[in-house]
């Protein structure tokens, strides 16, 4: 496993508002076809590093490269472009609008066809159509396609915005919370998704989660923030047992349920 | 009877596709952006002197709005890039007060180019007179203008409804960072929807330059009734503008048959009364400024 080449590599970011550092010097380094969380007590700088990491923020210092280039202060549409899909912490979908609609924004961007006015000939229709069945079936949400998203459950919601990262045919997918504000039965749902990601579509996962049992389920290797700083970096069988951890979620909302 | 209101319902339906013409390219760049254009108008009088040049260099009318409408977008594009373009990260207030500046120095270069005073602008003789529908008797250029307004929102409307252009700019509204993390490069989109507003206020002042007549002052004297449409029809709704727009011409051409008086505060008494009742405006979404 530990063979395999670096896909994503932050080095020594930094990235401050106003007073407050909310990222201060990570390190972080994503291994292709991996599996890898980050977690960390709220206001530990979990999104903000995503944030940086994905050009929604340009950090203060320190350098991003994905699959060996520097992406530091590549703006964050072109590095969708890339390879590098995500989710946000907060829902984002587009309500107004169908199931098939939220995907095909991402699908018509991977084709290159997002800011052109020409139709499309019809091969390359058949081809969208096509990526368009194949994303609804990922997440079996297939009966769901012409509904508006407004009308769908949280669950089926998370699931419209995981096929949505997925729709701009990405390497590497960055899931922000993905179960937050969820049941159980829809934890497990996500759960096998994203296990579909890495082990059927061979993608590299990285996301951000603060349910313990998903982590310990999923993740292959895992990085622990607090205050800004990356405190433990591991296998999860040793990053979830660390004493450590588990005093730097004590006083803050979550409780580790390892 | 009828054939007293009829002239004034006419009236008020040009006014009021104006007005709608004017505010939903306000409505596109504040929700799209936060950016309140002030200059807006100013875009609508540079058009028209625009169009006024071509033809006075023996453009056709037709010719000269096609021209003056693409050029004034031009000046638009470059104004948003260059300028507005830099405050999209900060308050409403700073893009508010570049505009403000801007439609300022825009005014009096329009004074120091075309003088204080209006310039003849004429449009061409069979578009001047009137048509007879039964036996009422209506200016034909009014009815060339709303006929012309009406393509003008119908082509707007397919181009986002149909388009993929479109279906990214409505989606933008809603959620910016995800249009981008959906690999839509946002820049470009927040120059074509300013773009397009402009285009659409360049149209709406060239026409009104034939109606209303044109000095420095005539965008900006249709901007406040625009802003009003805004608020009554509600932010960030499309159909919103088009019914505020309708509701304040109609209301004030009728006004002005019936108590001429009161024809100047009527519209402020509309947007007085909706905010009472409903303070996100007819067809609005709370909290475009959340």
């Amino acid at each position: 496993m530990s063979a395999a080449p670096v896909i994503l590599e932050a080095t020594g970011v930094r990235l401050a508002f106003g007073g407050v550092r909310a990222v201060d010097g990570v390190d972080l380094r994503v291994r292709e076809r991996e599996i890898a969380a980050l977690i960390g007590p709220n206001g530990a700088g979990k999104t903000s590093l995503f944030n940086a990491l994905t050009g929604f923020f340009y950090p203060d210092a320190g350098t991003v490269r994905f699959r060996g280039e520097d992406v530091t202060r590549m703006p964050n549409w072109q590095r969708i472009s890339r390879g590098i899909g995500r989710t946000f912490q907060s829902p984002s979908i587009f309500p107004e609008m169908s199931v098939a609609q939220n995907l095909t924004i991402g699908i018509q961007s991977s084709f290159r066809l997002s800011l052109s006015l020409r139709p499309p000939s019809a091969g390359r229709r058949r081809e969208l159509e096509a990526r368009l069945v194949e994303l609804l079936g990922f997440v079996k949400l297939e009966r769901l396609r012409d509904r508006q998203v407004a009308e769908l459950s949280h669950g089926d919601q998370r699931l419209v915005e995981i096929a949505m990262s997925l729709s701009t045919s990405p390497k590497l997918i960055m899931l922000d919370e993905p179960t937050a504000g969820l049941a159980e039965a829809d934890t497990s749902r996500i759960l096998s998704i994203v296990r579909d990601l890495h082990d059927r579509l061979g993608l590299t996962v990285l996301f951000v989660e603060h349910n313990m049992r998903f982590v310990a389920a999923l993740a292959q290797t895992v990085t622990m923030m607090d205050r800004g700083r990356v405190l433990l970096d591991g296998p999860p069988s040793v990053v979830l047992k660390d004493p450590r951890a588990r005093d730097a979620y004590l006083g803050a909302e979550e409780s580790v349920r390892a | 009877m009828i054939e007293r209101l009829a002239p004034e319902v006419v009236n008020g339906i040009v006014l009021g596709s104006f007005y709608a013409i004017v505010a939903i390219g306000l409505s596109l760049i504040m929700n799209l952006t936060g950016t309140i254009n002030l200059a807006h108008g100013s875009f609508m009088t540079l058009a028209g002197y625009l169009a006024f040049a071509i033809m006075s260099r023996g453009g056709s009318f037709w010719v000269a709005l096609g021209g003056a409408a693409l050029l004034t977008m031009v000046v638009g594009v470059a104004v948003e890039r260059l300028f507005i373009a830099r405050l999209y990260k900060r308050i409403p207030l700073y893009s508010l007060l570049l505009t403000f500046g801007l439609s300022l120095i825009a005014e009096e270069s329009f004074r120091l180019i075309w003088g204080p005073s209006s310039v003849p602008f004429a449009v061409p003789t069979n578009l001047q007179g009137s048509t007879a529908l039964g036996n009422i008797v209506l200016p034909t250029y009014r009815l060339v203008i709303m006929g012309a307004l009406v393509i003008v929102i119908t082509a707007l409307l397919l181009f986002l409804y149909r388009t993929r252009l479109g279906l990214r700019l409505r989606g933008a509204v809603q959620d910016p960072d995800m249009m981008a993390a959906l690999g839509t490069n946002t820049r470009v989109l927040y120059t074509v929807n300013f773009a397009v507003g402009v285009l659409l206020a360049a149209i709406a002042g060239i026409f009104a330059a034939g109606l209303l007549g044109l000095q420095p002052t005539m965008g900006n004297s249709l901007l406040m009734p625009a802003f009003i449409t805004v608020v009554i029809g509600g932010m960030g709704s499309l159909i919103g503008s088009i019914v505020g727009g309708l509701l304040i011409g109609l209301t004030v051409s009728i006004t002005t048959l019936y108590l001429p008086a009161a024809s100047e505060i009527v519209m402020y008494v509309l947007m007085a009364v909706v905010l009472l009742v409903r303070p996100r405006g007819l067809f609005g979404e709370a909290g475009i400024f959340g």
